[in-house]
């Protein structure tokens, strides 16, 4: 069954309104509901059993999944992610390529579509986000959201991404976690350790990447320094 | 070098195009992301320019960073893309042999035949403007790169104009800015919570941000838990 959705409120404040026909069904991680018609339904679960949902949980997603039903009737739904940012759809046949997806950037699914953790070795860790990649396969729709704007990018041979900006990519693409070419190794120190780059993300191969504009991280260190002293007293 | 701002107006970010052998001189942490044949060098000076170690320090007193970024094409058609860390915009500002002067951290990148230097605006304005003791001075002809918190609007400044402390982006250096207070009485003037402002005389472009860091992140931090 297709899904008929729309996203809505473009570039950056970006919400999926799903309008599901009678019966049909959409998963979406827990909280990303902002708004729905009465008769749809909601039920909580882990999503393809235990370890699937142990799996999802180390990529950085919860747990659970709320499935919505549009039980009897065609009814619509409103999703909203967590932070400001836009949305992106992206279509998954099984004979196509899957979808790996940043820890956090995963919004919702129809059915048919499945989500789990992809354990990606060492090199996850060096790549300052985790070291569980989810993986989407299967078919049928997938959503997915960043922080700040969307940049999509159709990689042939090879592009680098900082490693915070990496948002999804086709597996049809290799990576490694690497320093920006620089010129001797000399250089390349210096530009790893004082260039601000640190590391990057090298695709290799030809498809699809999504990049977003923001970083949480950086944003994050420019507001501590507001953050009150503690009071020695207390 | 061309140049195509997407994402606009909150999480805008740059695409330059390079051709062959041209480079783009950017802030330490912008690229966000970049085609493969490219030669990115780190250094305190921009790729064949003057200056050094030196520049680097003042640059450090400006708010920007010690080490510069350079990104030199080695192939044509390689791409770069930068982006500030903070949600706002970017203006792009085609320099011809003007000089533009830009407050600390909003130089995101330009292209190598501009030099950035720091210029000290006065101990007055630098300690009373809200926007810090050093300016970022960027001269002579190509592309820049500047961005804001919040989103970029642009005065022509003809007879004069008055700015709050925190909302300049940059001005052209044939603007005279001086500090000075909002009404005409001092207290009035803090009262009424605008403190001191900026005076500009002169004729010149003008680029102001709608939001003013300071006060975001103040209104952020308080409601923070403090610091360990």
């Amino acid at each position: 069954m297709t899904l008929n959705f729309e996203i809505e409120q473009r570039p950056d404040f970006a919400i999926l309104v799903a309008k599901l026909s009678k019966d049909q069904k959409i998963q979406a991680e827990p909280s990303a509901m902002a708004s729905m018609d009465p008769h749809i339904k909601m039920k909580t679960g882990m999503k393809g059993g235990l370890l699937k949902s142990v799996g999802r949980a180390l990529g950085g997603e919860s747990f659970f999944v709320n499935t919505f039903t549009a039980e009897g009737a065609p009814g619509e739904v409103v999703f909203a992610p967590g932070p400001m940012g836009d949305m992106q759809h992206y279509h998954i046949e099984e004979s196509g390529p899957s979808l790996c997806l940043q820890r956090g950037s995963y919004v919702a699914n129809t059915e048919g579509v499945e989500v789990t953790g992809k354990w990606d070795g060492v090199k996850g860790f060096f790549s300052g986000e985790g070291m569980v990649l989810l993986k989407a396969t299967g078919s049928g729709d997938i959503f997915f959201n960043t922080f700040g704007a969307l940049i999509d990018l159709d990689v042939t041979g090879d592009y680098y991404v900082d490693t915070g900006y990496i948002v999804a990519f086709e597996d049809t693409l290799s990576y490694q976690i690497t320093t920006v070419p620089g010129l001797g190794i000399g250089q390349k120190l210096k530009t790893f350790f004082l260039g601000g780059e640190g590391l990057v993300c090298k695709f290799s191969g030809q498809g699809k990447l999504w990049i977003q504009t923001r970083c949480v991280k950086p944003f994050i260190n420019w507001v501590h320094p507001f953050r009150p002293h503690k009071k020695s007293s207390s | 070098m061309q140049i195509e701002l997407v994402g606009k107006p909150a999480g805008t970010a740059a695409r330059v195009t390079l051709a062959q052998g041209e480079t783009l001189t950017a802030e330490v942490g912008a690229m966000i992301a970049m085609s493969s044949q490219l030669q990115v060098t780190t250094a305190s000076k921009t790729k064949g320019g003057k200056g050094g170690v030196l520049k680097g320090i003042k640059r450090m007193f400006s708010g920007e960073s010690f080490f510069l970024n350079s990104f030199t094409a080695t192939a044509q058609g390689q791409e770069v893309i930068v982006a500030p860390s903070l949600i706002g915009d970017i203006v792009h500002h085609q320099l011809t042999g003007g000089t533009l002067v830009v407050q600390g951290s909003s130089w995101l990148a330009s292209g190598v035949d501009i030099d950035i230097d720091t210029t000290f605006q006065g101990l007055v304005a630098g300690m009373f403007s809200g926007e810090g003791l050093f300016w970022v001075k960027c001269s002579g002809t190509g592309d820049l790169l500047l961005n804001s918190f919040g989103a970029i609007y642009t005065i022509d400044v003809k007879d004069g104009y008055t700015v709050d402390s925190g909302h300049i982006v940059a001005f052209e250096d044939t603007l005279e800015m001086k500090v000075g207070k909002a009404s005409k009485s001092l207290v009035g003037s803090i009262l009424g919570g605008e403190g001191l402002v900026c005076k500009f005389t002169g004729q010149g472009k003008l680029y102001c941000q709608t939001h003013n860091p300071p006060s975001f992140g103040q209104s952020l931090g308080q409601n923070l838990k403090p610091r360990s």
